[in-house]
């Protein structure tokens, strides 16, 4: 059974399977091109930014001191973000969740943070600044909704590195997925 | 499942309840409302997914002290104490129901670290060769 279709042992499917990934890979892209939007706002590539709910909410928020903590603008920040989810969430085949843990490993670990973070802002909108702004709740919720389906790939690889480590094969090796350790442990 | 989808409305409208109920000027009320309230949606849709349902449990907390936020930051707003004790009692119970699992997952996250789990036990039952030759 497995044998085809690169489910896990112990598992009822495959969490590296396309129809897993896919969606996830979509909402990342979307993240992206939202994010990006903002970003060409925050930079004054575009001078205005849609607002359908909040008034001036948005502009306060993408104008505001936390958004420009740091050198480039939170939304390049985020866009940037979306962009690494994409791609590690692309990368490698239905069964890299033993073939390369290291990209399913950091895929789980980009999401993470990156939910964390819009979060975190969206706590920030209404307690510094008493304003919201739509686009930044949407790509929020985007990020959060991505956690649940990354972390199922993730524990298969770390059940994966489970195995290796009590066979005794170079964690190492097996982590980055040299050919040598390629099936000793399934 | 659909335990965790009224709890992520719950956290949303605890972002938007000071606005409806008109309470919108009292700052540690709201202020309270609107760092529980995203906090717990999220906690709620990630909990949507079955590997990650555990998580639902993280609410539990968060709820309790819903139940506890109008005495120890003494709201002065009868709809925002309701509120935010109706709400409380409602993520705390709901948190509970873990709802259905249909899926298995070699034993979930703590066969990460424990011995003799189920995908191990799995493994041991296929022949150790390169299954992609």
């Amino acid at each position: 059974m497995s044998k085809e279709k690169g489910i896990p042992p112990g598992w009822s499917y495959n969490p590296a399977s396309w129809g897993q990934r896919m969606p996830i890979v979509i909402a990342a892209m979307v993240g992206f091109a939202i994010a990006t939007y903002l970003a060409l706002f925050q930079l004054k590539v575009i001078d205005t930014v849609w607002e359908p709910f909040f008034g001036n909410g948005s502009r306060k928020i993408l104008t505001s001191e936390t958004s420009q903590i740091l050198p480039i603008p939170d939304g390049a920040l985020g866009a940037l973000g979306y962009l690494v989810d994409a791609l590690a969430g692309i990368i490698g085949g239905t069964r890299r969740w033993r073939r390369m843990p290291w990209i399913v490993i950091a895929f789980g670990l980009a999401v993470g943070p990156l939910g964390f973070i819009s979060v975190l802002l969206v706590v920030l909108q209404p307690v510094l600044y008493d304003a919201w702004c739509t686009l930044c709740l949407v790509t929020a919720l985007i990020s959060v909704v991505m956690i649940g389906p990354a972390m199922d790939e993730m524990l298969a690889s770390l059940q994966y590195m489970k195995r290796v480590k009590d066979a005794k094969v170079s964690m190492w090796k097996a982590f980055w997925g040299y050919k040598e350790v390629q099936g000793r442990v399934i | 499942m659909w335990a965790q989808v009224i709890n992520a409305i719950l956290g949303i409208w605890l972002m938007a309840s000071a606005a409806m109920l008109g309470y919108a000027d009292a700052k540690t009320i709201t202020d309270n409302e609107h760092i529980l309230g995203p906090v717990i949606a999220s906690f709620a849709i990630i909990s949507w997914w079955e590997a990650t349902r555990v998580v639902r449990l993280y609410n539990v907390p968060l709820g309790l002290w819903l139940l506890l936020a109008p005495w120890v930051l003494g709201f002065d707003n009868t709809a925002a104490t309701v509120n935010s004790m109706v709400v409380g009692a409602l993520v705390t119970g709901l948190s509970f129901v873990k709802g259905k699992i249909e899926d298995t997952y070699g034993g979930g996250w703590s066969a990460v670290w424990k011995s003799d789990t189920l995908h191990a036990r799995e493994a041991r039952k296929q022949p150790r060769v390169d299954l992609d030759k």
